[in-house]
């Protein structure tokens, strides 16, 4: 650890800490106070409650539970919650940051290796921070011949489209980004665009290596972007809907996986060829092409790429989840919440609540949440899994088993929901 | 959700410009990455077209997944006799996918 700072001295270190805070406190009051009085004298500010309203006042409602419960509970309910945190954007980060470091655990005892271990004590867990850190401070190198624009742009556009893949996935029931009614038509015209961002990073690269890996990219996803259209049909058939939220409540009773297994096998294998994961990994092969399509990535924006790559591994495990494995549908197993905290209780001298809006989670929707990460992160282990069992497969054999195999296990499964359909096994009349 | 990945991406490339050290730079920085060689013709290199008959059934076939949707969407309102004139549809199709992968098989005429 010497080597890293040699020079380096707690006491100094805490010393300028203190340095930092006391001209924070400094700066604070020599601007912020008298912005307080000018407020004070030159705004009328309004009256509430009989009580005029002063930055003070302000500031004490912050502190108190009854006024600021129900903003923040205002606050879940908009759709700046819904984009930042919850079933968007933080959330599925969070996952993505947790599949990063079980992947690299997992492949590590997989290959009698130890995997990240120093960083963080603990087995290593601070890795992808340290890692994170390191990306944000490298120098980004870009070909001098590159089409700087889209080349500059290209890793940006991927994290959004990996974004805006998230947003369809529904996770509880009700908490979904974009409620579209035409659902599993905007994820594949999501998917759609995966193909052209890799074509055009690696065409603005102007280098050999990614634009080999780019062209194999296209390829690859192209060809297998009919099976995973054609294996997902059979759930459309049994449903009549397009809509991912009514998809995956109609599997309230059981989940499609038990009557189509063979769309669920194909759709998961045209996953791993969409999400270019071993042994489909030839646009990024790093034992041929150095790291095919990444090549000429650096700094920051591959670790652009990595993060929108694990984002649309979280929203294809959460699509195979939401179709075939019944999505948030699950026995209640979270607890119902004590009446005595909605109450409120008394603590001596003070009295704490009612708290009208306590409950910032419904339980239904905890449960839903429990149930849709558990399956998600199932699902997400056995996509992790052929990492450390396959080798690649060449690419005359993934355009072979693409276009011919897996078209023909699509239409068998697309038989087999007509025939449940026609035999009045499923749908109207029959089990549902 | 787009828009929004866009917003909160865009300045980790800018904080990470501001941060990174940029050190002078040397003729050999900037060329794009082979192996350490100084690379030798254009990046933008020819490639095989014997793989390209597959991009050309994706157009079509593509197009024919996404009308089979539009069935599929809508059978639980159709009536069973619906289904016949969409089989003779599949078969055609299946007639046409069979001849377009015997004829990208044939790597001689690419």
């Amino acid at each position: 650890m010497s080597a890293i700072a040699p020079k380096f001295k707690l006491s100094e270190f805490i010393k300028s800490l203190l340095d930092n805070a006391f001209w924070a406190v400094l700066l604070a009051s020599l601007i912020g106070l008298p912005i307080i009085q000018i407020v004070l004298f030159y705004i009328e500010m309004p009256v509430i409650d009989g009580e005029l309203l002063t930055p003070f006042l302000a500031l004490t409602w912050l502190a108190d539970p009854t006024r600021s419960l129900p903003i923040l509970k205002a606050f879940m309910a908009t759709d700046m919650f819904r984009v930042m945190a919850f079933p968007g954007f933080g959330f599925a980060a969070l996952i993505a940051a947790g599949t990063i470091f079980i992947e690299r655990k997992m492949l590590a005892k997989l290959q009698l290796r130890v995997g990240p271990f120093y960083c963080g004590k603990i087995e290593g867990i601070l890795q992808l921070a340290g890692d994170g850190l390191k990306l944000i401070s490298k120098e980004i190198i870009i070909p001098a011949k590159a089409d700087k624009p889209i080349f500059w742009a290209a890793p940006v556009i991927f994290v959004a489209t990996a974004a805006a893949f998230v947003a369809l996935i529904p996770v509880a029931p009700g908490w979904v980004v974009a409620d579209i009614d035409l659902g599993l038509l905007g994820v594949f015209a999501v998917i759609g665009f995966f193909p052209i961002i890799t074509i055009l990073s690696a065409w603005s690269a102007n280098s050999k290596f990614p634009f080999i890996g780019g062209i194999r990219a296209l390829f690859q996803m192209v060809s297998f972007e009919i099976p995973l259209i054609l294996s997902l049909l059979g759930v459309v058939i049994l449903t009549g809907t397009l809509n991912l939220s009514e998809i995956a409540a109609s599997q309230s009773s059981f989940p499609w996986i038990v009557f189509l297994p063979v769309g669920a096998i194909v759709f998961f294998i045209t996953m791993l060829a969409e999400l270019e994961r071993i042994p489909f990994d030839l646009p990024e092969a790093e034992s041929e092409i150095v790291a095919g399509w990444l090549t000429e990535f650096s700094g920051m924006m591959y670790g652009l790429v990595q993060l929108g790559t694990y984002l649309k591994l979280y929203a294809f495990a959460g699509l195979f989840v939401v179709l075939f494995l019944g999505g948030w549908n699950g026995p209640m197993v979270v607890p119902p919440f004590p009446e005595e905290l909605l109450v409120g209780v008394e603590l001596g001298p003070l009295t704490v609540g009612p708290f009208p809006g306590l409950p910032l989670f419904d339980q239904e929707m905890l449960n839903g949440t429990l149930w849709f990460v558990l399956k998600t992160v199932g699902v997400i282990f056995f996509i992790l899994l052929p990492r450390g069992v396959f080798p690649r497969i060449r690419i005359d054999m993934l355009l072979s088993l693409g276009w011919t195999k897996l078209i023909g296990l699509a239409f068998v499964n697309i038989f087999i929901a007509l025939g449940l359909l026609y035999a009045g096994v499923l749908g109207p009349g029959g089990l549902q | 959700m787009f828009a929004f990945g866009i917003a909160a991406m865009a300045p980790a490339l800018i904080i990470s410009r501001m941060v990174s050290p940029r050190k002078r730079s040397n003729p050999v920085k900037f060329l794009p990455m082979e192996c350490g060689q100084v690379p030798s013709g254009e990046g933008r290199t020819h490639f095989m077209m014997q793989y390209y008959p597959y991009i050309l059934m994706f157009v079509v076939f593509d197009v024919m997944a996404i009308f089979l949707y539009a069935w599929g969407s809508a059978l639980l309102e159709l009536p069973k006799s619906a289904t016949l004139p969409m089989m003779g549809f599949l078969a055609i199709m299946f007639g046409a996918m069979a001849f377009a992968l015997y004829q990208s098989g044939r790597r001689r005429i690419w």
